[in-house]
């Protein structure tokens, strides 16, 4: 998968699973800062993504992720 | 008859099916053993069932005591995974599921969630973070709580309050700087946990420096805020506040200070702090100085009962935890045939 659809398809994903507009999200965008949310929210983003991609990225490793481009990185990396 | 007592025997009166996904463990099956077999539940053994019958007749125990689920039973599995899909609002997907579920804890959890077992017991081997990430997974938050918490049970020599001796506080242990909206789901998960387990009628107190606007300032602000939402998130739920600790649970100075009704004020069974780091003083405060004995913390805000065990905890305490959390589990049952 390139990395731009990649991107775009984790964008969606962090979208879902925070409940906010995909227009709003970039690579850049800050997990914690910008979207805030508890835990709750980020155990969701990590079943997405195993459903989603057929990748399991640790809670740990996506929670300790500034940007959604780091969360990118995360998950190329188990591609 | 002390508290732990009258939980043990209540236990008795309706044994739950307790799933072991650490059994292997030997603290964790002389537990799973010696609960099963004084009647307090029914001990389902979860994973390598060949290792596991080994081990137990190594052990001296007697395998009729235990249910044995094999994680690589494929035709159990599958019917697993089809069940717990066709839920409401689960988060895994069948192919994601299955991985997952090679860990016996997982497989547990999935068991527990479709009904085949009442609780999953864990936590010797797996730490909290994993209790915690499988039960937020497979499990999943009750409608409307944002957060999972606690609560302990003190049960404090002399102190006469509305349940005599026994006051349930929360949280000391898990949430550490909730925002108004996690308060507010503590106190209703609180109010729950006590009516599951004592059967109490919940009078939960929301404490602050302040009673009712006597004092002023952010902190208060947010208790405030927190009885408010979870006063709308559940109004059937006698939850008050705000409220200085005396004024929650002593009639006299309630008198002084509660100048308006109140289901709560002087008569509080359930008290939320506003915080960890009161609620982490304040417990410690009610063991040291009020020599009392604290049974807990008991994990809540999850859609079914969900509980970790120290990684150091001897048998005995181990046990206890297993009867409070099959005591929760038979009044969580309970409580959604109504």
């Amino acid at each position: 998968m390139e990395r731009k659809e990649l991107e775009a398809k984790i964008i969606g994903l962090v979208a879902t699973s925070y409940d906010v507009e995909e227009s709003t999200l970039t690579a850049e965008t800050s997990i914690k800062d910008d979207l805030g949310g508890a835990s709750i929210q980020m155990v969701g983003l990590v079943s997405e993504i195993e459903n989603e991609l057929d990748v399991l990225v640790q809670l740990q490793t996506a929670a300790a992720c500034n940007t959604i481009g780091e969360l990118v990185d995360k998950v190329e990396e188990q591609l | 008859m002390s508290l732990l007592d009258q939980i043990y025997a209540k236990a008795k009166l309706n044994p739950q099916r307790v799933a072991f996904p650490e059994a292997e463990n030997e603290k964790m099956m002389q537990a799973a053993f010696e609960t099963g077999q004084e009647g307090y539940i029914i001990p389902v053994l979860v994973g390598n069932v060949e290792k596991l019958k080994v081990l137990s007749e190594e052990r001296g125990y007697d395998a009729r005591v235990f249910e044995f689920v094999d994680i690589r039973d494929e035709e159990y599995k599958h019917t697993l995974i089809e069940r717990y899909t066709a839920l409401p609002d689960t988060r895994l997907k069948e192919k994601a599921l299955a991985r997952r579920m090679e860990d016996p804890l997982y497989y547990a959890m999935v068991m527990e969630a479709v009904d085949e077992a009442g609780v999953t017991f864990a936590g010797i081997d797996n730490t909290t973070g994993d209790v915690l990430l499988a039960g937020q997974m497979i499990i999943g938050l009750r409608p409307g709580i944002s957060t999972i918490s606690s609560i302990g049970l003190c049960d404090i020599p002399g102190f006469e309050g509305s349940e005599g001796s026994l006051l349930a506080i929360g949280d000391s242990a898990v949430c550490t700087n909730p925002n108004a909206e996690q308060l507010a789901a503590i106190a209703v998960s609180a109010c729950d946990t006590v009516r599951e387990l004592l059967d109490w009628e919940p009078r939960c107190a929301m404490i602050s420096y302040s009673t009712l606007g006597s004092g002023q300032g952010e902190l208060i602000d947010k208790v405030v805020q927190a009885v408010q939402l979870a006063n709308e998130l559940r109004p059937e739920l006698a939850i008050d506040g705000e409220f200085q600790f005396d004024a929650a649970i002593s009639p006299s100075v309630a008198e002084k200070k509660v100048a308006r009704e109140s289901r709560v004020a002087g008569k509080a069974n359930v008290i939320i702090w506003p915080d960890l780091n009161v609620g982490n003083v304040g417990v410690k405060l009610i063991q040291q100085f009020g020599h009392a004995d604290a049974y807990g913390p008991m994990l809540q805000g999850f859609n079914k009962v969900v509980c970790d065990c120290s990684r150091g905890a001897p048998v005995s305490e181990i046990k206890g935890n297993v009867v409070i959390s099959a005591v929760r589990a038979a009044g969580n049952r309970k409580g959604e045939s109504v």
